[in-house]
């Protein structure tokens, strides 16, 4: 072989060499640098539904996550330069579309953190994923089973059964005894309330349960059940159905002559209770933010949302809100935005907690606590339940 | 008492929103999968109207009925008989107009999405529904008005499509449509007016729900798609009496099932039922034994 030839292959093997080492030096600094510090852009991927059956959820907590990047861009909370790019993935309503858009954003080496899907049936399924794959995702709303399971898998909105408690002290307060439930089996979140924890706090009070009604997503008539809980005359009710099966059913429980007091879920905030009219007057139900609370915090929430947006803030911004600043607390805490930087920085916040629009947030593990709020709704708005 | 009542307005429910769909599936043979988001969309529009202006039960009512009319003739123009056009025949264009109904209701659908963010939506009207209450029993306005409406159109659909002229070159289309047009039948205006009217009753269907209600969702259409499909192929595919005896068939084994409080098991008996009948009637309660002759 000739000098020239000897030559070629030399440079050319230095070419693949030098190649080699700036592939490596990129892929570490996907992961974060070279195993620390903030990177100039951070990339965080919001996994939600943007359409859908619940659009409202993922709408809502992008409007509160992008109220929190301005803040912290302009605060400079990261470091001088630093910027957070927030990278929509519409998950639809569908299990298996989370799934897919879920391992595209993990497959994205630029993205460092998710905001995970709203629904607990997609969110279950793709927090085994984010494990598998290493990548930290915070989870707002989904407050069903299955999904805080690993250390990658957060929780900034908590299970509604957390704070739950405060309306059978309510109910309790105003002198219930007997109680009937009327509860969407189908629905994780209420099927877990409905069969487990409200007949347990209400017999810790001293309640009874004299009716427990079962209905599916698609029962869309009330009538029936209606008329059963007239008849049985409860003290209250405790109704936890969806937002379209909700202003059906006040309507027919008035048309039924039922007059007692009825509580409900957080899912009747953000308005979605507007549609039943003056039927809806005096429902009570536990929020974990509402424009009504007077803490210093959630009222700074209100005001900047209000100023950014010209309309009040729903539950879900302010998870969305306080998700993006769990994680923004999390990359200053560890002082690496790699993910696994993120992780480990999640779980130091967790640890000590801290206030965001929904008030003082504290952790049982990966697991978001609050006080809420207990609310009452009257002439289409949202008053401090007394 | 009350039980059959509330079956009765359950079944007339079900019978308003499945009628559109029946007459359109059992004449010229077009399996409309866009009728549930013509429901929807058809009070959807009302709510959009009523969002400034309160308006009174008739106008809102009369505003769906025109929009669902006007959305089911535009879907024949602009999808379904395109389809047919390129079609080698009816039966290749089946499977088509199937898939073409899915895809033309995925719009309306994700426009109201977008517009209520997937909020519940209902009227506002200066129509207040009361409660009537006699021999012990209560029923409200609205649930009368869908009862009677129901009841009115279902046996009215069923006496023209049965007696008719009109009605019997439907039919005839429904069994060959090319020996029909042979027969001096014109196939595209009586489908265009069959579709018209199908969207019609699919409007109405979903004022008066929307009334019934208190409020829908954009899905809530979609919902009823299931039911109606199960209605009309329980009463018997081409058997407009089939259809209103299936609808309160349906609605009262639903009601039957929640009055026992096995209220998640209401889809499972209601559909477990049908799937019993079918297998001892397969053309269903009133549907005609097919014949070929070979």
């Amino acid at each position: 072989m000739g000098s020239a030839a000897r030559t070629r292959r030399t440079l050319l093997a230095g070419l693949a060499a030098c190649a080699v080492f700036a592939t490596a030096a990129c892929g570490s600094s996907a992961e974060g640098g070279s195993g620390g510090g903030i990177q100039s852009t951070i990339k965080i991927a919001q996994v939600q539904d943007q359409t859908g059956a619940i659009a409202y959820a993922g709408l809502g907590a992008s409007e509160g996550a992008e109220l929190a990047i301005e803040e912290i861009d302009e605060q400079g909370f990261l470091g001088p330069g630093v910027k957070v790019e927030l990278a929509k993935y519409d998950t639809a309503g569908e299990i298996e579309r989370a799934s897919s858009e879920m391992t595209k954003a993990m497959g994205d080496r630029d993205v460092d953190v998710i905001i995970g899907p709203a629904a607990t049936q997609q969110a279950a399924a793709v927090a085994p994923l984010v494990g598998r794959q290493k990548v930290p995702t915070v989870f707002t709303q989904a407050g069903g089973d299955g999904v805080v399971v690993n250390d990658y898998t957060f929780r900034a909105t908590p299970p509604m059964e957390s704070y739950y408690e405060q309306v059978l002290d309510h109910l309790k307060q105003k002198g219930a005894t007997n109680i009937s439930v009327l509860y969407n089996a189908t629905f994780p979140t209420f099927a877990l309330l409905g069969e487990d924890a409200v007949p347990e706090m209400a017999k810790a009070r001293g309640m009874n349960i004299v009716q427990s009604l079962p209905v599916q997503t698609t029962t869309q008539d009330f009538a029936g059940q209606s008329q059963q809980i007239a008849q049985k005359r409860p003290d209250a009710l405790v109704m936890l159905l969806i937002a379209p099966q909700s202003v059906t059913a006040l309507r027919q429980l008035k048309d039924a002559g039922y007059d007692n007091r009825i509580v409900a879920t957080s899912v009747q905030a953000a308005g979605n209770i507007a549609a039943a009219g003056a039927d809806a007057d005096g429902l009570v139900y536990p929020v974990p933010f509402s424009t009504a609370m007077d803490g210093e915090s959630s009222v700074a929430f209100t005001a900047a949302f209000r100023e950014k947006y010209r309309k009040d803030p729903t539950p879900y911004a302010a998870d969305g809100y306080d998700a993006m600043w769990f994680i923004a607390r999390a990359i200053k805490a560890s002082g690496d935005s790699s993910r696994e930087g993120i992780r480990q920085g999640l779980a130091t916040v967790a640890k000590e907690g801290f206030t965001g629009a929904m008030g003082k947030l504290t952790f049982e593990g990966n697991d978001a606590r609050i006080d809420g709020a207990l609310v009452q709704w009257r002439d289409g708005k949202e008053t401090l339940a007394q | 008492m009350q039980n059959l009542l509330n079956a009765a307005t359950l079944g007339s429910i079900y019978l308003l929103f499945a009628l559109g769909m029946a007459l359109v599936w059992g004449t010229i043979g077009i399996l409309n999968f866009a009728h549930g988001a013509t429901f929807m969309f058809s009070a959807f529009v009302g709510h959009l109207v009523t969002r400034d202006t309160e308006l009174p039960f008739v106008a809102v009512v009369l505003i769906a009925v025109l929009v669902g009319a006007a959305i089911a003739a535009l879907i024949q123009l602009l999808a379904f008989r395109p389809i047919l056009k390129r079609s080698k025949n009816q039966h290749a264009a089946e499977m088509r107009i199937l898939i073409g109904g899915i895809g033309v209701a995925a719009i309306p659908l994700a426009l109201a999405q977008h517009v209520t963010r997937s909020s519940p939506f209902g009227f506002r009207s200066s129509y207040d529904a009361e409660v009537i209450q006699f021999l012990g029993l209560r029923l409200t306005t609205t649930a009368a008005v869908v009862i009677v409406a129901g009841l009115a159109i279902g046996i009215g659909l069923t006496v023209w499509v049965r007696r008719s002229r009109q009605g019997l070159a439907l039919r005839a289309i429904g069994v060959d449509a090319e020996t029909a047009a042979g027969m001096g039948v014109n196939r595209t205006v009586l489908a265009f007016g069959t579709m018209a009217t199908a969207g019609a009753l699919a409007g109405l269907a979903g004022a008066l729900l929307t009334f019934q209600l208190g409020a829908i969702a954009p899905e809530t259409g979609d919902q009823l798609l299931i039911k109606a499909f199960a209605v009309i192929v329980l009463g018997g595919l081409g058997s407009m009496a089939g259809t209103v005896i299936g609808a309160y068939v349906l609605a009262g084994a639903e009601t039957l099932v929640l009055h026992l409080n096995y209220g998640t098991w209401v889809d499972a008996v209601s559909f477990g039922l049908i799937f019993l009948i079918l297998l001892a009637r397969p053309q269903g309660l009133f549907g005609r034994k097919e014949v070929r002759r070979t």
